[in-house]
């Protein structure tokens, strides 16, 4: 690939000039790691790094839209700059306090002033359908972007799983279509190796981010396990936690 | 409107107290009325006045101090007393006062999360449970189910039907509300409910339709059973009229539709 169509992956420099060149312009990348090895972290530093593609799109299922915002600033982006999409908040409303509603009326039992009013104008609402809710929002889309879904842990907690494939398959659709790249992250040990193996499949790139024993040089590694059509340049790269997010440990920083 | 409770000084027969229809000549053919308690069957083909029969039985019970429920399914209840502003014997202050409670079905199904197409045995329990404490907290006499065929369409296999009908059955004569069930039947359906489970278990069914004379489609009602009370067994022709339903006897030789 003569002309490296892609920009900064994750801000690392010695990684992002050795893989970003390899990879399609359009690039379905997944993040895999266990819970405590700063996933989430990683996944807001690829948004950060949104230059060229456009808007940076941050669907989160786990964490507090605050918390996000306040990790924005600290990697140095503007958190305005990047449209933050709760999708567990949104699941919660929309189906999990309702769930607790109705446990509590099935529980107390039903009252007449449970009841709406009868003069209220009858309602129409559709059930909220995790699938639907994503899918349009991705195809809402209009010009080229970054994209991260942190995480896809939650969508295979809820969805069957030819769902969750047809998520990571649309978001890869768009990202081909608008050259823009996209990164799902995934707790790989809580699932079946037949749910990982169907996503890795997917990816174009796979990376594994885990914790370096206490003690040694870097706090993290960050392992290119996959390149797809290049092989050459899996590779394992330390990191070490700054205020600034991750940064590659001394002997990896050339 | 109850005819109390008929007792002898020796106890050989406790008649059953009649829940007084209200409804020019119902009750005479009823021999006084629905006994109280009963749960009974209104069925027939659509146009044939299951609606009109069961709400003028509500606002009857309501007007002469029987508090009353209408379950509706089908119909929101805000159009229903709309409609019900046409009938002469209607008074809004009914509603408002809450002598005649309306409450639209779908709104328990969504406050019971009952969401799914075919409901499980623990959602129709859910759903008996619901309407028998409704009932039980406003006290009401009367209740109308608008219609039953909606319910059980939601119920897929006839031993819950049955279960669904006999708790109900149960729990609403406990509570001594005189319960109306309509039924929709297809024109010309030999039985008088969807699945024909319905019909052996209430109290009583009263038969709607229509019947052709002279070139006319008149409105008729038959009682066909009514558990506890002996009844007239003749069709009647039944007209709506805006001071509310009246009631004739059906001259023989005209060809039935509908029924």
């Amino acid at each position: 690939m003569a002309d490296a169509p892609n920009g900064p992956i994750f801000g690392l420099a010695p990684l992002d000039r050795e893989l970003a060149p390899k990879l399609p312009s359009g690039w379905l990348g997944l993040l895999g790691g266990s819970t405590d090895t700063e996933t989430s972290l990683l996944a807001k530093q690829f948004a950060a790094h949104a230059t060229r593609e456009g808007p940076a799109i941050f669907y989160t299922t786990h964490e507090p839209t605050e918390e996000i915002q306040v990790a924005f600033d600290g990697l140095g982006r503007a958190s305005d700059t990047v449209r933050i999409v709760n999708l567990s908040e949104e699941y919660f409303q929309s189906v999990l306090s309702r769930r607790l509603e109705v446990s509590r009326i099935r529980e107390r039992g039903i009252q007449l002033a449970d009841l709406k009013p009868s003069d209220a104008p009858p309602t129409v609402r559709l059930p909220y359908n995790l699938t639907n809710r994503f899918l349009s929002d991705l195809a809402g889309l209009d010009r080229p972007f970054r994209l991260v879904l942190d995480s896809l842990d939650f969508l295979i907690e809820v969805l069957d799983l030819p769902e969750v494939m047809t998520i990571a398959r649309q978001v890869r659709h768009r990202a081909q279509a608008f050259a823009s790249p996209a990164l799902l992250v995934l707790h790989g040990e809580t699932h079946e190796r037949r749910v990982s193996g169907l996503l890795e499949g997917l990816a174009d790139v796979v990376f594994e981010l885990s914790a370096e024993p206490e003690g040694s040089d870097g706090d993290h590694r960050l392992k290119v396990r996959k390149v797809r059509n290049h092989p050459e340049v899996r590779r394992t790269t330390r990191l070490k936690v700054t205020s600034k997010g991750f940064a590659p440990a001394k002997d990896d920083a050339s | 409107m109850d005819t109390a409770a008929a007792s002898s000084g020796t106890g050989a027969v406790v008649a059953r107290g009649r829940t007084v229809t209200g409804i020019e000549g119902l009750d005479n053919i009823l021999n006084g009325g629905i006994p109280r308690g009963s749960m009974v069957l209104l069925a027939g083909a659509v146009g044939t006045g299951k609606t009109t029969l069961s709400l003028e039985y509500l606002i009857r019970g309501a007007e002469s101090g029987e508090r009353s429920l209408f379950l509706s399914v089908t119909e929101h209840t805000a159009k229903l007393v709309e409609n019900l502003a046409t009938f002469e014997f209607f008074r809004s202050e009914l509603v408002e006062s809450g002598a005649l409670v309306l409450v639209d079905l779908p709104d328990i199904y969504t406050r019971l999360g009952l969401d799914r197409e075919e409901l499980s045995s623990e959602e129709i329990f859910l759903l008996t449970k619901a309407i028998l404490d409704l009932v039980a907290e406003t006290g009401v006499k009367r209740c109308v189910l608008d219609s039953l065929t909606s319910v059980v369409y939601r119920i897929h296999r006839d031993e819950q039907i049955r279960d669904f009908l006999l708790t109900l059955s149960r729990g609403l004569n406990r509570l001594g509300c005189t319960t109306l069930l309509t039924s929709e039947l297809a024109s010309g359906q030999a039985r008088y409910s969807t699945h024909g489970v319905e019909e052996a278990i209430v109290d009583g069914v009263i038969l709607l339709g229509n019947a052709s004379r002279r070139g006319d489609i008149l409105r008729v009602l038959q009682v066909v059973k009514m558990r506890g009370t002996s009844h007239s067994r003749a069709q009647y022709v039944m007209e709506l009229t805006p001071i509310g339903l009246l009631m004739a006897p059906h001259l023989k030789g005209n060809s039935p539709e509908g029924t």
